[in-house]
């Protein structure tokens, strides 16, 4: 997968899954540790699984640890999907946009 | 894209191909008979059929080839060593295969004859296994859910808690994957994911999984099915099923229900659905690891509540089930089966032990030994104890026969809208096995009659101020040497009207003048007799009451019926207590002997001197009529006629009768041995048996007898005066 | 986006049925006759799910499922094993490979489809 990264706002593209776990962690804790308020787009993410919601998670609470503010946003069908089946959704507490066609 | 037609013809010619390889690796291994690359084709082609063939359900292929395969495996494994003999079964069975698959493509059906090759064939594979058998096929791992009533979400929620291991996606195990499947078997009505045991973030390994969830979940479904849903993560995760409160009960239900069969505690939880298997073996296993230590075990139950795999009240009653079947089968463990046949070679040896110690005793008497007499009589008295266990060995308590009608009553009061309870007593009354194996068909048609006819619908009974709920008696007792039977019901009685009509109309009597109730009665055991107006589906069977009376008769029985109008009636059958050995009373006429079953004999009295054969056949017994029977015309006997004559007072039925013998020689055992078909035409008479003396005595039947006084009485009767026959004959019936 | 399964069988009736299958189902499929066969096929493209056969020529299932798991690529990839219902040692011998789940032959395809939709989303 590849990180856009445009000024506070990430951009995973591609696949959120164990694959990319590892490497996304890096890259996410870190952009988090240097901004006080991180936006990550997931409106790229084509497949994600548990170990990517899982990363979401501690994305989540690290930043809730941190006082820092971690939105989420742009959620893809394939992230709503799981989000939902996990009742996530509330815990993040971001505003989930579902498409008109779902 | 391809579809299944097409998918048909790779199979045809995959296998047609693979059938190909396996004709040359066998002919191969003619040659060369442990080419293990050429046993190795030939299985592989048996495997390959077999698994393609499931794949289009083609069971017979897939059951066919399975045996061939089993042989196959063992003959690769080097257990089986290939004879030429087997070589030219599997070209056989090649051959089969392929004719199955010419079959196949030409869409049509085995027809008998493939069929009887097929079965040939495998019985042939099967006998080269030996007592091994093949291998069982596979137990359908991934059953096909079939739920009743949909996936609604009715009822309460199972709980499924599961906590995933750190490796399950690094195995490639995706957790969302199976959660959603289970969605599928029904509602996920919540789901909350638990991640307490995430670590900080720098610790966290992304590709390690922290995640555990507590579902609730609403389906048809039973545990084992949920359980099957994380099979391929089940070593991987702690899972928890908890039922819903309504399982709750089912299972509590189900595990009264069980079969009393010696189940462990274990086992008890898993077939009620409680548990499943795979919890109770690790239940086990924990159990198994504390026991290491010094302290006892946990028991079972403690265990698996701990672990939440089954509720508390479940495992009591589960433990309460336990203990009762353990109670019972305490009382149980005193018995043993033993072969009726064996029982029975040993009452016909005890007979002629009875017999033998008679003729022992017979010449003790004669050399007048004192001692030796002594010794006799003692010898006599044990000798009676063993008949007497003897035959008590054979004997049963009627009451499993009763309880049978319990289900029979119930199903067939459905069946008829009636609401009839029944009611059981006398249930400890034993009788010989024999005759209970012969009575439950005659019982079963009286049960079914009585209630059919006897008890009336609800709206009757309410109407005539009875209870609507009907009631059918079922009574057994000992009676005077019989096994008496009663079959009552609370209905409406006989209707003499009607059975005198129907009588009439089937041509059975002319007019009922001089006719008593029991005899109306007794007409409805006539050949195709049948009181009901309408012929319900349950009595109407063509199986008629003379089949009863025939069937009891069978027995040495008698049936008889009291019925009050309004207040029902009751069907009692006698039954002798055994059909092997009687104590008997020993009579002498002119040169024969005859016996009489000792119970039937209420006394002896001396008939007056001079009373010749011409004067009335009954004698005034203390105020009482006695009907007499002369055994020396009945069976027109010859020899010197005795100046005083005795005669022996019997009872039957409630009926007595005088029979009029020259000696009374005393008491006896009697072991009864059928009569030839010579005396079949002789009616009086139900057996014979051997003196001690060597000599043959006749066993006197008599309830036959009884039967041909009564009826000679009322022919006698009638001559003089026909208005009092009806009143006289009653009263001999009753007694 | 649909997901992609691997069939490696040396059957071509059962990657065709199983294939029918799964297409049927929504899924993208690849066929593979063999291991080795199979190994050549996971050239980089995205492989979600795969069913594979035992007992194979050229190289078995369970020395293929071993080369797999060192594939970066691959790793992950969840591997549904096609067994006999003797081969409990064979069992054994995957579960060491890193094979979890096993779907038992003789089976009916809806079988399959359900050992899968328990492995992958849809």
């Amino acid at each position: 997968m590849e990180l856009k990264n445009e000024s506070g706002r990430l951009c995973p593209e591609g696949e959120l899954t164990i694959y990319s776990a590892a490497e996304c962690k890096d890259a996410l804790l870190a952009a988090l540790e240097e901004s006080d308020g991180l936006e990550i787009d997931l409106g790229s993410v084509t497949e994600i699984d548990t170990a990517g919601v899982q990363l979401l998670i501690l994305l989540k609470s690290e930043a809730k640890r941190a006082g820092k503010t971690l939105t989420l946003s742009r959620h893809s069908a394939a992230v709503i999907d799981l989000t939902e089946l996990f009742n996530l959704a509330g815990w993040f507490g971001d505003p989930l946009v579902i498409p008109a066609e779902r | 894209m391809s579809t299944m037609s097409e998918a048909l013809q790779t199979f045809l010619a995959e296998s047609r191909g693979l059938l190909e390889a396996m004709e040359e690796g066998l002919l191969k291994l003619e040659e060369i008979p442990d080419d293990s690359e050429a046993i190795n084709s030939v299985f592989r082609a048996a495997h390959t059929i077999k698994g393609s063939a499931g794949l289009f359900g083609f069971d017979e292929i897939v059951a066919f080839t399975h045996e061939a395969e089993s042989v196959l495996d063992k003959v690769r494994d080097g257990e089986l060593a290939l004879s030429e003999a087997m070589i030219g079964l599997f070209l056989s069975c090649r051959d089969h295969l392929s004719h199955l698959l010419d079959l196949l493509a030409s869409d049509s059906d085995a027809d008998d004859e493939t069929r009887q090759r097929g079965d040939a064939l495998v019985a042939q594979l099967s006998a080269c296994l030996g007592g091994a058998g093949s291998r069982s096929m596979p137990v359908e791992q991934e059953a096909v859910f079939h739920r009743e009533g949909g996936d609604g979400a009715q009822g309460d929620a199972w709980h499924v808690s599961v906590r995933f291991g750190r490796d399950v996606m690094k195995n490639g195990l995706d957790p969302a994957s199976f959660i959603r499947y289970l969605g599928t078997l029904g509602q996920l009505s919540h789901v909350e994911t638990v991640f307490d045991a995430m670590p900080p973030a720098h610790e966290m390994d992304p590709e390690e999984c922290y995640l555990g969830f507590e579902i609730r979940f609403h389906g048809e479904v039973d545990k084992t099915e949920i359980e099957s849903v994380f099979e391929f993560v089940r070593e991987d995760c702690e899972l928890r099923i908890l039922p819903p409160g309504s399982k709750l009960s089912e299972y509590l239900q189900l595990i009264h229900e069980l079969p009393e069969e010696d189940l462990l505690l274990g086992d008890l939880l898993v077939r009620s659905g409680a548990i499943t298997r795979r919890e109770l073996e690790e239940g086990l296993a924990v159990q198994g690891q504390e026991s290491t230590s010094d302290e006892a075990a946990p028991p079972l139950g403690e265990i698996l509540v701990e672990r939440q795999a089954v509720q508390t009240e479940l495992v009591d009653a589960a433990l309460a089930k336990q203990k009762d079947v353990r109670q019972r089968q305490s009382q149980e463990a005193r018995f043993i089966r033993v072969h009726a046949d064996k029982l029975d070679s040993m009452i016909n040896l005890v007979g002629e032990l009875v017999i033998a110690s008679a003729g022992v005793g017979l010449i003790a008497g004669r050399n007048k030994d004192a001692a030796m007499m002594e010794a006799v009589s003692e010898m006599a008295r044990l000798v009676e104890d063993i008949r007497d266990g003897a035959m008590r060995l054979r004997m049963v308590e009627i009451g499993e026969t009763f309880n049978r009608f319990r289900r029979v009553v119930r199903d067939v009061s459905k069946e008829l809208g009636k609401d009839i309870e029944l009611i059981i007593s006398g249930a400890d009354t034993e009788l010989d096995k024999s005759v209970v194996e012969r009575i439950g068909d005659p019982l079963t048609h009286l049960v079914r009659n009585a209630m059919d006819h006897g008890i009336e619908s609800a709206e009757t009974r309410i109407a005539r101020g009875k209870p609507a709920r009907g009631s059918l008696r079922l009574n057994a007792y000992h009676e005077s040497g019989s096994v008496v039977i009663e079959v009552g019901d609370d209905g409406g009685g006989l209707s003499r009207e009607r059975i005198v009509a129907k009588a009439q109309e089937k041509g059975l009597i002319e007019d009922a003048q001089g006719l008593s109730d029991a005899e109306v009665w007794n007409l409805i055991f006539e050949p195709g007799f049948s009181t009901s107006d309408a012929v319900s589906n349950l009595s109407g069977r063509g199986v008629g009451m003379d089949v009863v009376k025939r069937n009891i008769e069978a027995l040495r029985g008698t049936v008889e019926i009291e019925s009050r109008a309004g207040s029902g009636s009751t069907f009692r059958i006698r039954l002798p207590l055994t059909l092997a050995i009687i104590d008997g009373f020993l009579m002498a006429v002119g040169e024969g002997h005859y016996v009489v079953p000792l119970d039937m004999v209420l006394e002896c009295v001396e008939l007056g001197e001079g009373r010749s054969s011409d004067e009335p056949d009954y004698i005034n017994l203390r105020g009482e009529v006695l009907p007499l029977l002369r055994l020396r015309e009945h069976f027109g006997l010859e020899g010197p006629v005795v100046r005083r004559h005795n005669v022996v007072v019997v009872q039957w039925g409630g009926r007595k009768a005088g029979l009029v013998v020259d000696e009374l020689e005393g008491e006896l055992q009697a072991v009864i041995k059928p009569l030839g078909r010579i005396f079949a035409g002789l009616r009086g008479l139900s057996g014979s048996t051997i003196l001690g003396s060597g000599e043959v005595a006749l066993v006197l039947d008599v309830a036959q007898l009884l039967e041909h006084a009564r009826l000679r009485e009322a022919e006698a009767v009638s001559a003089v005066s026909v208005g009092r026959t009806s009143e006289r004959t009653a009263n001999a019936m009753t007694g | 986006m649909a997901k992609t399964i691997m069939i490696v069988d040396d059957s071509a009736t059962l990657r065709q049925v199983v294939g029918i299958a799964l297409k049927g189902a929504g899924y993208e499929v690849v066929e593979a006759c063999d291991g080795k066969d199979a190994l050549g096929k996971l050239d980089g493209r995205k492989i979600h799910l795969i069913v594979c056969d035992v007992n194979m020529p050229n190289m078995d299932g369970i020395t293929f499922v071993k080369e797999m798991k060192a594939m970066a690529g691959y790793k992950f990839t969840p591997v549904i094993m096609l067994t006999t219902e003797a081969g409990e040692a064979k069992k054994q011998e995957g579960q060491m490979a890193g094979a979890r789940a096993w779907v038992v032959k003789p089976f009916q395809p809806p079988q399959m489809l359900n050992a899968v939709s328990k492995l992958i989303l849809p």
